[in-house]
């Protein structure tokens, strides 16, 4: 085992153990390993931004005057001096005019990417069991097919009213009929089953993190004792 | 004036880019130099964010704010990642070794934990939300998943079984659309209130 290794093998039991003493109490060691986690990544992160974006599309188009790509950088370059006026006092109103800019894009974005990204798929699946061609299939009605169907869409309608009845609840508004009531209760149950697969699905990926860890520090400490 | 201007870049942002993405073809060049903008200053706020929370942790190690150490391990941390970057090169297998050599044993420690944790949440949720039909539907549904997850039920060789499981593992699907098409109706309600103006989150 080199040098380099066995630091960084100690290095990573330390901070395993820092992070699994969280069990006994929350301390100090489990404080400074997250914020070292914090430190590492947002240096990392921000030594990536600088690599990846700022020099190819801010810095490198401005070392060519004269060009177009120069002038169509300039109007990133200002926004950008807006945005780091942000932080002082004097120019935090500054920073809206981008931050408008930045919003007015992303919401443009959000709203054909969920339109014709989310909802439409998810819609035309549901009536896709109702299509004649799947309902009839080639010769007789595939009952199994359209018992499928009809399921998501009650479950669907059921959990979209589960919504709305909790939404009355918070905002104290009168309350939903009986009817709505129990349809609402089958949204739970469609929700609940959704939750109980979702908290199984992430359960098992952080309890296979959790063995590979734990087999990586046995490995550590029979590669070092192997010599 | 002051508030009269960010509403008119962040709405005409927003249709120059809906009506961009309606009629690509003669207006996509101009499309892509305004995401590239967008990219950029989305970048360069992430960075301003960055130097705020630098300027924050400054702030408690100076005033000895109790507590400071932890800021004090941020600080350095951030600082030495992001010289020794610059001083290596981001592509340097060694520096980006010891990245790694830091990052992935805090990860997936974290990880671990989270499922110790999560395991121990769930039973609290149960005890204090009581038995209805939530709480019913996500244990019974956790346990039947749970099995399902070993695998030892699939490989009985029975088709009416086979069946079954099938329907059971497309259940968690339709809670789920209800749940996408839920955000996304919401989400779409929000953008359009961006668009027309009745939100503006640029102004807090």
């Amino acid at each position: 085992m080199s040098l380099p290794d066995l630091v960084l093998g100690i290095i990573g039991l330390a901070l395993t153990v820092m992070v699994f003493s969280y069990l006994i109490k929350d301390n100090v060691f489990f404080g400074i390993a997250l914020y070292l986690l914090v430190g590492v990544s947002s240096g990392f992160a921000t030594l990536l931004i600088i690599r990846s974006v700022i020099l190819p599309m801010l810095i490198s188009p401005l070392t060519q005057p004269g060009t177009q790509a120069f002038y169509l950088a300039l109007v990133p370059l200002l926004l950008s001096i807006l945005l780091v006026l942000m932080l002082f006092k004097r120019g935090s109103r500054m920073g809206r005019i981008p931050l408008a800019f930045l919003v007015g894009v992303m919401t443009a974005m959000a709203l054909m990417g969920i339109s014709r990204g989310t909802l439409a798929p998810q819609v035309l699946s549901i009536f896709y069991w109702f299509s004649p061609g799947i309902v009839a299939g080639w010769s007789a009605i595939r009952w199994w097919g359209l018992v499928e169907g009809i399921a998501i869409l009650i479950g669907v309608v059921a959990v979209l009213t589960f919504f709305e009845d909790r939404q009355r609840k918070i905002s104290h508004k009168s309350p939903s009929s009986p009817l709505l009531k129990g349809v609402s209760k089958v949204g739970q149950v469609f929700l609940g089953v959704t939750f109980g697969a979702l908290f199984v699905g992430i359960l098992s990926s952080a309890l296979i993190a959790l063995i590979g860890n734990l087999s990586a520090i046995v490995d550590f400490f029979s590669h070092l004792f192997a010599g | 004036m002051k508030k009269i201007l960010p509403l008119i870049v962040a709405i005409s942002s927003a249709l120059f880019v809906i009506v961009g993405i309606f009629f690509k073809e003669s207006l996509s060049g101009w499309l892509s130099v305004v995401l590239n903008w967008a990219i950029v200053l989305s970048s360069v706020a992430l960075l301003v964010v960055l130097a705020r929370l630098l300027i924050t942790h400054i702030g408690y190690i100076t005033s000895g704010r109790q507590g400071f150490i932890y800021s004090l391990v941020a600080v350095f941390a951030f600082l030495f990642t992001l010289i020794a970057g610059f001083l290596a090169g981001i592509d340097n297998p060694a520096y980006l070794k010891w990245i790694a050599g830091i990052l992935r044993p805090l990860e997936t420690a974290l990880l671990g934990l989270v499922a110790i944790v999560m395991a121990s949440m769930s039973i609290k949720f149960l005890r204090e939300r009581g038995w209805n039909a939530l709480t019913i539907s996500f244990t019974i549904s956790a346990f039947i998943f749970l099995i399902l997850g070993l695998g030892l039920v699939q490989a009985i060789d029975y088709a009416p079984l086979k069946q079954v499981i099938r329907a059971i593992e497309g259940l968690p699907m339709i809670g789920a659309r209800g749940l996408l098409i839920g955000v996304a109706l919401g989400a779409i309600l929000m953008g359009m209130r961006v668009l027309i103006g009745a939100e503006r989150p640029y102004d807090d």
